[in-house]
């Protein structure tokens, strides 16, 4: 039996006109929708599922009710189970950081000891992308950030990851269990749930928990970091127009991508 | 009374959606042009479970309830109605397998729609047989322990792409009733005899496949029969109430689709120093697209909801959705290229293919006049 635990956020996404409330950004300009790189992260996961014999996959997320709708989502592409953790406490935080969520994570990971946790590398509304490095400092996991592909070798107790780096370097990496992996987009393609799944989701079970529940308290989430502004940058835009026909055109477009840096050495 | 989804159609509603967005919209236009069968996109939505959803569950499917299969139509026609055709039109046919075939029918011809690796079609008109069903003239005679059909299918959806049909056959021309004497007969598309040609030209749906059927002394085993030898008609009549509450679906897809993109280019374009959305003349029109598709949701809704539990009253309702959601489809259409203007009328935009497309859910499964004369004979009283 092996167990993997995929943490998963519901962000908020920005319509393209939107405006400023102090530090936040108006509601009626939110939409909300799973984390891009945890699409990534419960594909990863479901896939370990199919090809092992006995392996269960745990959702696990922060957030209020409105988070089912996502929660359920990943339940119908395959992960068996969930568990949300929410109370008044957790609505009234201005700023959930890094060491909030490690606690809460931490503690849900005391409770179901997974042998292997997938993160996504980061998430797309705050962009800590410390999250789940910070999570295996504190469970005492190994880890690996940044994965693009996993082999995993459950019996060896060991994970073989590739992580790309910058300059188009790839690193091989062996990661022993148990052990936090961020996800990479790209690392495989997610699925669209099924509608079959879509039906059989409706009767796998999201467990609410309360701080409490987990045995913290509000100390857990007292954030030391305080959000003082929020602007819109001024933009700037440059545009050159190439003239002439093609050959000319393409000669210069390869003249000034070459300036900017791009291209062959 | 309860007007909400369940949290289940609500996620169907969703991933299908997204399903669309990312897999049909980008690759539309192209297939429109070409009036090719998009291959590729029905490998990925037999991948997604979208073929044939009212299979039940015992043979690969899902069971969907006619509500449900209305939301899941609904969306895929607003992304495109030739590719949301085909992927709903995967299943043509199987009603009658499954409500009237045997065992070994149902395990032979279902799981394989389900997965995708076999579509099929329901063949009825013929030549000289569209809205006067009852002059089918392909005939099935028995020969031994076989069927030999000869005659003509036309305007047959999934015809050269499909795997089997379920063809209506006169097969016992002495009865005096008009209804009776018909029946239900598959014929797989590699049996002797048996050949298809491509309808193109179609004003719209043009991804979907649509063709002649030619059977020229197709020999297929007597267990072939669907049903009831002779009860043909009375078979398929039960389905209509279902099959034009689909084709309503797809009406209040084409209108949402068509609406949404009007809603979306009022926004973007700017005329006079401002974006044509605030012109009055504009926002009225936006807003009797929108109200008139929020109707035919509902009047489609409650159909589907009067097929489920309360079939034995819902052959009104169903005509009227039918007819009102292809007239709003056709309607908003028109709006929605009007709003484009000139930009409308080429096809570097969705609306003017929607144009085309929204016409034959006036036609198909009962012109409108044929919906028309069902409302009335059921008003006064003159039911079948």
């Amino acid at each position: 039996m092996m167990k993997v635990l995929v943490t998963v956020k519901e962000v908020a996404e920005v319509e393209e006109d939107f405006v400023l409330d102090g530090t936040r950004i108006d509601d009626r300009f939110l939409e909300y929708d799973l984390n891009e790189w945890d699409d990534y992260a419960i594909e990863t996961a479901v896939q370990l599922a199919e090809a092992g014999d006995d392996v269960e996959v745990v959702s696990a997320t922060i957030g209020p009710e409105r988070c089912e709708e996502t929660i359920r989502m990943a339940l119908a592409k395959g992960v068996d189970r969930g568990i949300r953790v929410w109370d008044d406490t957790l609505a009234s935080v201005d700023l959930l950081d890094v060491n909030a969520k490690t606690e809460i994570f931490n503690a849900i990971i005391a409770e179901e000891e997974p042998d292997l946790i997938l993160t996504g590398v980061q998430a797309h509304d705050d962009s800590f992308g410390a999250t789940g490095v910070s999570v295996a400092d504190a469970a005492g996991y190994e880890w690996a950030a940044v994965v693009n592909a996993l082999d995993l070798d459950a019996d060896a107790g060991v994970a073989h990851v590739r992580r790309e780096l910058e300059g188009g370097v790839e690193e091989l990496t062996d990661v022993e269990l148990p052990a936090v992996l961020t996800i990479q987009t790209g690392i495989n393609e997610p699925r669209y749930a099924s509608l079959r799944g879509i039906r059989m989701a409706q009767r796998k079970e999201i467990a609410q928990q309360t701080l409490d529940d987990l045995g913290l308290d509000e100390g857990a989430v007292e954030s030391q970091i305080t959000l003082t502004d929020m602007y819109e940058p001024e933009s700037e835009s440059d545009v050159e127009l190439f003239e002439g026909d093609a050959d000319a055109a393409a000669a210069s477009l390869a003249s000034v991508l070459r300036e900017k840096g791009v291209g062959a050495q | 009374m309860d007007f909400g989804l369940t949290d289940e159609q609500i996620a169907l509603r969703e991933e299908v959606s997204r399903f669309a967005a990312n897999e049909i919209k980008p690759v539309a236009a192209e297939y429109d042009r070409n009036e090719a069968y998009p291959d590729a996109v029905m490998e990925k939505a037999a991948e997604m479970g979208l073929l044939a959803p009212h299979v039940p569950i015992e043979y690969g499917g899902i069971g969907y309830s006619t509500l449900e299969t209305a939301i899941l139509v609904e969306e895929l026609f607003a992304a495109d109605p030739g590719i949301g055709l085909c992927i709903a039109s995967a299943g043509f046919g199987a009603e009658a397998i499954i409500a009237f075939g045997t065992e070994e029918q149902k395990e032979t011809y279902l799981p394989p729609l389900v997965e995708g690796e076999a579509v099929m079609g329901a063949a009825i008109s013929e030549p000289h047989a569209g809205s006067d069903v009852s002059s089918v003239s392909t005939r099935a005679e028995k020969d031994g322990d076989e069927w030999v059909i000869n005659g003509n299918k036309m305007w047959i959806t999934n015809g050269t792409v499909g795997d089997y049909f379920v063809v209506v056959c006169e097969t016992d021309p002495d009865v005096d009733d008009r209804y009776t004497g018909f029946s239900q007969i598959i014929i797989e598309n590699d049996r002797d005899g048996f050949s298809a040609e491509k309808i193109t030209g179609k004003l719209g749906i043009r991804a979907s496949d649509t063709a002649e059927l030619v059977f020229d002394d197709v020999r297929v085993p007597e267990e072939n029969l669907v049903g009831t030898r002779g009860m043909g008609f009375l078979q398929i009549m039960q389905f209509f109430d279902e099959t034009r509450t689909a084709v309503a679906a797809q009406g209040v897809g084409i209108a949402k689709g068509a609406a949404e993109r009007a809603l979306e280019y009022a926004q973007e374009r700017e005329q006079f120093g401002r974006s044509i959305s605030e012109f009055q003349a504009i926002q009225h029109k936006l807003a009797e697209m929108y109200t008139q598709t929020e109707a035919a949701r509902g009047l489609t809704y409650k159909s589907a909801w009067g097929v489920d539990v309360d079939a034995e009253n819902v052959t009104m309702l169903a005509s009227m959705a039918k007819e009102y959601a292809s007239r709003v489809a056709t309607d908003v259409a028109d709006e929605a290229v009007q709003v484009h203007g000139g930009a409308g009328y080429v096809d570097d935009f969705d609306v003017g293919r929607f144009y085309r497309d929204a016409k034959i859910t006036q036609i198909y499964e009962g012109t409108t006049e044929i919906q028309k004369n069902i409302i009335a004979r059921e008003l006064l009283g003159k039911g079948f």
